[in-house]
């Protein structure tokens, strides 16, 4: 009697595990692979025109390239870096755009 | 014999013919071939006197180029004389980098406004509003000093009998709205020192007559200081690529002061007016009596933190929090305060909306805590983005106004402003607007006015 019931007993862990490892099995077979980061794009830097669309008309109209001299438009930007805080390398860009059809 | 001496007569005869005939059969050439001998021989001749002519030019071009080196000779001699004569002597201070041009380095850019308006109250007329020059001279790459004044006319005050006060001949007013040194330190730091423009707010820094859509300035500006003698780091940090940025601005100046030196809030001028006691920009560090120094003896501290994101071109906003804290009184012990919110956005190159939330605190001994708040909100829509392509309507703006004040002493002021703007270029604005205007208390102002502005920026 006894030992049917061992028996018995060792009949139903067996078959506890063996459906535990079943469940386990679909599992992971259904587990999607780790997709891979795909490495984002990074954002291209933008131009001397499009920094000066952003910026130079936000206060004001826009100025002409034409309306100064190169050398002006360096003294100029210099002035409105201070003023309306602009960074550094944006306001290079914008100057070089201006400077590029800059008046004689 | 004798046949064999003729044969051999004869053939000598015509051995001696043969010979002599040859070179003259020879030198019988056709009449082409010697033309043609004739044609080259004087090709040949024109050559060789167009080669001479040349010569002689190259001679004299070989004497002028001599002379022109036996200067450049002397000029290099020289050049290396005035050389060794600087070299002896040593520079004081060092010599700024990069190509200096003194005229280059110097502009000149500003704005001048001619207004035609009334108030209600006053008769209508013409005012020379502002002339407004700012002088920028950049040393270098990192050193700009600027300076920017007002031009204006006024009557000048002619006393009268029975204590009145005429006006008499027109009088110019210059005043100096600010003259400050700006040094880049690098790219993310600058250092301003002077009589700034303070960044409480970002009107302040931001006006001008061609500027401004509006000709008359929001009505909270007033309670802050626009500038103040001080020192300043401001800078901005890019944020991505995308044109994001955060900008900051930190400032120590002697702030306002008190014009009887108290802590009261009023004080009586020599006409018997009680007036506000306190001058928020006054204290310049020489004061009337000739003395220097600040007014009370503690300096004011401020700043300016903002964030600016554009999510494409035209399309952008930008908020700002900007304050101010320091004594005003002789004494140091009453503290003057503002806090300052700022908004502006812009949906397309058309339309744009932006404004202030201005508060005020000035701690008194006589009046409690007097606060002198308001907040203005304007939008403008440009009537191009309607696409209607008709020449006129495409060059006109449309802009509104909403101010609301209360100066703390009892006054309340609503005023709302209507007006368009005609572009006649980039720079020259025809403005002209209709203010509605509701104020109680003890300092009301006029009701209603209108006013046209010309302005051109330059």
């Amino acid at each position: 009697m006894r030992s049917t019931l061992i028996n018995k007993r060792r009949l139903v862990l067996a078959g506890a595990l063996a459906l535990a490892c079943v469940c386990l099995g679909v599992v992971l077979a259904h587990a999607e692979p780790e997709k891979k980061a795909e490495p984002k794009a990074a954002p291209k830097k933008l131009t001397g025109a499009e920094l000066y669309a952003i910026n130079c008309n936000r206060c004001h109209p826009e100025r002409y390239a034409t309306e100064f001299t190169s050398a002006q438009w360096k003294t100029i930007m210099t002035h409105m870096r201070v003023r309306a805080n602009l960074p550094a390398a944006q306001a290079k860009q914008i100057l070089k755009f201006l400077q590029e059809d800059a008046g004689n | 014999m004798k046949i064999s001496s003729l044969i051999s007569g004869a053939t000598a005869a015509a051995c001696v013919l043969g010979v002599a005939l040859t070179p003259r059969a020879a030198a019988m050439i056709s009449d082409e071939d010697f033309n043609a001998l004739k044609s080259a021989f004087t090709n040949q001749d024109q050559r060789i006197g167009q080669l001479e002519k040349l010569h002689e030019q190259d001679q004299q071009t070989i004497q002028q180029l001599q002379q022109r080196l036996g200067e450049t000779q002397t000029l290099a001699t020289n050049a290396e004389q005035k050389a060794d004569a600087a070299a002896r002597i040593q520079p004081v201070n060092p010599i700024p980098s990069g190509t200096m041009s003194a005229l280059h380095n110097f502009a000149m850019v500003g704005d001048a406004e001619v207004q035609f308006g009334k108030v209600q109250g006053s008769h209508s007329g013409f005012v020379f509003a502002d002339f407004a020059p700012i002088f920028l001279f950049r040393a270098n790459d990192n050193i700009l000093f600027e300076a920017g004044f007002d031009v204006t006319l006024q009557n000048s005050a002619v006393s009268l009998q029975d204590n009145q006060t005429g006006n008499g001949d027109a009088g110019t007013s210059v005043s100096l709205s600010f003259a400050q040194l700006d040094y880049l330190y690098n790219d993310y730091v600058t250092l301003v020192a002077g009589y700034m423009v303070l960044p409480l707010g970002t009107y302040s820094e931001r006006t001008a007559g061609w500027l401004n859509k509006i000709p008359d300035d929001p009505l909270a500006v007033d309670f802050l200081p626009g500038a103040g003698v001080g020192a300043q780091f401001r800078g901005a940090l890019p944020v991505s690529n995308s044109g994001q940025m955060v900008t900051y601005a930190v400032y120590g100046a002697n702030g306002p002061s008190s014009i009887d030196g108290s802590g009261r809030a009023t004080t009586v001028d020599a006409d018997g007016n009680t007036i506000p006691n306190i001058s928020l920009n006054g204290n310049v560090g020489v004061n009337s009596d000739g003395s220097s120094g600040n007014l009370n003896g503690n300096p004011s501290g401020g700043g300016r933190v903002g964030w600016f994101y554009p999510w494409k071109a035209h399309y952008d906003i930008e908020l700002g929090v900007s304050g101010q804290a320091g004594p005003w009184d002789s004494g140091g012990h009453e503290l003057w305060s503002a806090a300052v919110v700022d908004a502006a956005v812009h949906i397309g190159p058309y339309a744009e909306v932006k404004g202030e939330y201005i508060n005020t605190w000035q701690q008194t001994t006589d009046a409690g805590t007097i606060r002198a708040r308001g907040w203005w909100i304007q939008a403008a829509y440009k009537l191009a983005g309607l696409n209607l392509d008709m020449p006129v309507v495409n060059d006109l703006e449309l802009v509104s106004r909403y101010d609301g004040v209360n100066n703390g002493l009892g006054t309340t002021t609503d005023r709302v402003t209507a007006g368009l703007v005609y572009y006649l270029t980039n720079t020259l604005l025809l403005e002209g607007d209709y203010e509605w205007l509701h104020s109680r208390g003890p300092d009301a102002l006029p009701s209603n006015g209108f006013v046209v502005q010309l302005s051109y920026g330059f």
